[in-house]
């Protein structure tokens, strides 16, 4: 047990010397002197308030997106489609904060968040039934689905939702009434990072603590014995998937409503990618993924002021994430595979 | 001069000997049965001379000649081809591809035409007609079969291994099999035939050696012996000294079966074949068989994992076809299946979870769709302590059952499908691989839960252990209850012809 744990803390005090040299490499290659830039990605996180403020507004949405893969990923079902369930929602939530106008603001805000729930829910849950029903990979569906969802953003805010005052492809501005509160200004962040916190507490709470989290752990452990108790491994799936997709979908609410305050192409940032990593990295569990979710913030925060301030490609962070999530799952493999060699 | 002798073949896995000592030798223009019961070390021998299995003593003479075989390339190389019970053929692809598959040619452009006339002309000598090019997936499961046969002759071989060759096979597509069995013989190929079906020994074979718990008991010429003698030297043991106290049971019928089939397997056949079956109240039924002839469909129907295609369940009186696995639980039917890695325990989660697998959504485990930590872990701790359950290390009900052993994994099984409200238990193997001990322990709250009225199914390979415990003796063959005998008229000798598949003791001349 002890050795284990020793084994470990060096493996992943390797993984943390092997990025450091390899990131001082690049950095030199870029020209420029490594420790100027650890000192300007340090003071792009904590050198103001502002910065710091900026992890959470970036957090946000990569904790809510992190925490809906990881409840499909406990079933066993691979949603590689947050990004699309994140534009769904943001369109959800955009039409409802721009056009229900007879509603009040904060009931409006509401609606629009749920309406971002349902809509990021149902995208997920076309692909759920189509891999339940007709046995279709979810892979590729959600993949698929990401495209379209992409587009079908793209025809909104030239048409339907386009701002008519303006010419550029965007949604006009919320009204002041339907856009989440900055309580620590000047920075931007907003009160969706409470949503978020919350939403990790209740993703815990229903993993660890109710009999729904308790039959999804089952089917993703399991399929087999799921069905040999009794356990509905469709039920489950598309539970978990709808909910993964809902999770999604509140993200891209958030961000409209908290941080762009308009409808508009791009506005994920890939964020629902990132949160495939994050999901990887943080072992499918809540508090992991609201920990690395954090980190990741920070990493790009670091990584714009090294660019801004230096010149540095902030690419190069970028580069560092992938080549530390291949090196830790690899990790794994070789773990699992020396514990077969044990076990035999 | 015999085409392959195995002399003192030895083979031991993790200290269990699975060979012992195997003598085996086969003559050209033979065809050498061999025969025993699951485990007795058929498989792991013939994985031996193909080279799958480096044997850990003993040695191989092949056509006279010392031989130690790396591979089953190797293998195939000095002429033995086997065919095993799952085929191994690429589905989507034609039958010629398949056959020469791996063989690679000396040429730059395969020539297809030639290996195509050389598969037809195989295929006319032995009676194997197949069309080369037609893709395996569209073949009957006969015809794959025949692929196989030709995939081994293509590649000239002198040695054919079958296992278990006519499993899959309808009656007709085995009399086809024994003839082409027959030319292969008549062109001096030696031929060794891996099958437990009694009949067919006597009708295809001209020696049989038989294996018991690893070792070669026996050598026969066919001619010299009948069913009885074979299936003698098979169960071997004289019948288990002690003796359970039978209590009898009551008249009340707590499960019927009527008719009951399943799909199919691989083939054409059924996987249960119109079954009808009576369990009464405070009986354990045996289920005795090789395995593999639908005992765990059987059990999977009783408990509702599978459907039945035809026929109807009753339990207790009430039309049990439709209800769920949840349903039949709460009614009283639970499992404890033979795979219980995969059936029975999700192997990443803790005791505790194990234990609540059945019942987390009812009171008192749960309430509203919350668990309720304090009762969950109540009733772990308290199926510890019944069924003295040892945890590795000192993490008590939060270990989780994979770093368990497989008798302590077995009693958090029962200690969740042995419950208060259970009617009618389905063990499956419920013994395999315990320690005795644990073997023990498991007999003895089987026999327990029959006192309290309760009824088993035992389905058991151990022959020693359904005889012991039974009060009536199912035995399956090939999806259907061959017979039913009471305990007092059963002996291993009558149930091991029944095993394999002879049903009147009239046949056996």
């Amino acid at each position: 047990m002890n050795s284990s744990r020793v084994q470990r803390a060096v493996e992943m005090a390797c993984i943390v010397v092997i990025s450091l040299v390899v990131a001082a490499g690049l950095v030199m290659l870029a020209g420029a002197s490594p420790i100027g830039a650890f000192q300007m990605f340090l003071k792009g996180i904590f050198g103001n308030l502002n910065g710091f403020g900026e992890v959470f507004v970036k957090a946000t949405p990569l904790i809510l997106t992190g925490l809906g893969c990881s409840v499909a990923f406990r079933t066993g079902f691979f949603n590689i489609g947050a990004e699309g369930q994140f534009y769904m929602g943001a369109l959800a939530a955009a039409w409802a904060a721009l056009n229900l106008t007879g509603v009040p603001g904060p009931v409006r805000i509401v609606v629009a968040i749920l309406a971002g729930f349902l809509f990021g829910g149902i995208w997920a849950l076309a692909a759920a039934l189509m891999k339940a029903k007709l046995g279709i990979s979810e892979i590729i569906v959600t993949i698929m689905l990401n495209y379209i969802a992409v587009n079908i953003l793209g025809i909104a805010v030239r048409t339907f939702l386009m701002d008519p005052a303006g010419s550029i492809p965007q949604s006009a501005k919320l009204d002041a009434s339907v856009t989440l509160t900055r309580f620590l200004k000047p920075t931007r962040i907003h009160t969706g990072i409470f949503l978020a916190l919350a939403a990790v507490l209740l993703i815990w709470f229903i993993m660890e603590k109710t009999s729904i989290g308790y039959e999804i752990k089952v089917v993703g452990f399991n399929q087999r014995a799921a069905v040999c108790n009794g356990i509905s491994v469709v039920k489950n799936i598309i539970i978990s998937a709808a909910l993964s997709g809902g999770l999604a979908g509140i993200a891209g609410a958030v961000e409209v409503l908290g941080v762009q305050k308009k409808l508009l192409e791009g506005i994920s940032g890939g964020c629902g990618y990132t949160a495939i990593l994050i999901t990887l990295l943080a072992s499918n569990h809540p508090a992991g993924v609201l920990v690395t979710a954090i980190l990741f913030a920070a990493l790009s925060v670091g990584a714009n002021s090294m660019q801004r301030q230096m010149g540095i490609p902030s690419a190069i962070v970028d580069f560092l994430i992938g080549m530390v999530v291949l090196l830790i799952l690899s990790r794994e493999l070789f773990r699992r595979k020396a514990g077969r060699r044990e076990a035999k | 001069m015999p085409l392959l002798e195995m002399k003192h073949i030895t083979k031991a896995f993790s200290g269990v000997y699975a060979n012992e000592d195997v003598n085996l030798s086969v003559e050209q223009g033979e065809i050498h049965a061999l025969l025993g019961e699951n485990g007795a070390g058929k498989t792991t021998l013939m994985n031996i001379l193909f080279g799958i299995y480096q044997a850990d003593g003993g040695e191989i003479l092949y056509q006279g000649e010392p031989v130690r075989f790396r591979s089953p390339k190797d293998a195939i190389g000095h002429g033995i081809g086997m065919v095993h019970q799952h085929f191994s053929l690429v589905k989507k692809m034609t039958v010629l591809d398949n056959i020469i598959l791996g063989l690679g040619s000396n040429r730059a452009v395969l020539d297809r035409k030639a290996a195509a006339e050389r598969i037809r002309q195989l295929a006319a000598k032995y009676g194997l007609s197949v069309e080369p090019e037609a893709r395996v997936c569209d073949l009957s499961v006969g015809e794959q079969q025949r692929v196989e046969i030709l995939k081994a002759l293509y590649r000239n071989i002198t040695l054919l291994i079958l296992d278990e060759p006519t499993g899959v096979l309808t009656p007709q597509e085995t009399e086809h099999f024994f003839e082409v069995l027959r030319k292969l013989k008549g062109e001096g190929h030696g031929i060794i035939i891996i099958t437990h079906r009694l009949a067919e020994i006597m009708a295809i074979s001209d020696r049989v050696t038989i294996l018991r718990d690893g070792k070669s008991v026996k050598s026969l010429c066919t001619a010299d012996t009948n069913p009885e003698e074979l299936s003698a030297y098979m169960i071997g043991r004289p019948l288990s000294e002690k003796k359970q106290e039978h209590l009898g049971y009551s008249q009340e019928t707590a499960l019927a079966l009527e008719q009951v089939c399943v799909g199919k397997k691989h083939g054409g056949k059924l996987a249960l074949d119109h079954v009808s079956l009576t369990v009464h109240r405070g009986e354990i039924l045996g289920v005795a068989g090789v395995e593999g002839n639908g005992q765990k469909e059987l059990a999977e129907v009783i408990t509702g994992i599978r459907k039945a295609a035809d026929g109807t369940v009753a339990f207790y009186g009430e039309d049990a076809g439709r209800w769920s696995v949840k349903e039949r639980f709460c009614k009283g039917i639970s499992y404890i299946s033979d795979d219980r890695h995969n059936d029975s325990l999700v192997m990443e989660m803790s005791v505790t979870d194990n234990v609540i697998l059945r019942d987390y959504d009812r009171a008192p485990y749960s309430g509203n769709g919350i668990l309720r930590d304090r009762e969950i872990r109540r009733r772990a701790g308290s199926a510890l302590e019944d069924y003295r359950i040892k945890t590795s290390g000192t993490s008590g009900i939060d270990t989780p059952v994979r770093l368990m052993s497989g008798g302590n994994q077995q009693k958090v099984i029962l200690a969740r499908e042995i419950f208060e409200q259970a009617k009618l238990i389905v063990a499956s193997q419920p013994t395999r691989g315990l320690d005795i001990g644990a073997t023990e322990f498991v007999h003895q709250m089987l026999v327990e839960e029959k006192r309290q009225g309760k009824s088993v199914v035992l389905i058991s390979a151990d022959l020693d252990e359904i005889l012991t415990l039974s009060d009536r003796i199912a035995v399956m063959y090939e999806g259907r209850i061959i017979g039913i005998l009471d305990r007092k008229d059963a002996d291993i000798a009558h149930v091991g012809l029944l095993m394999g598949g002879i049903t009147g003791r009239e046949e056996q001349k």
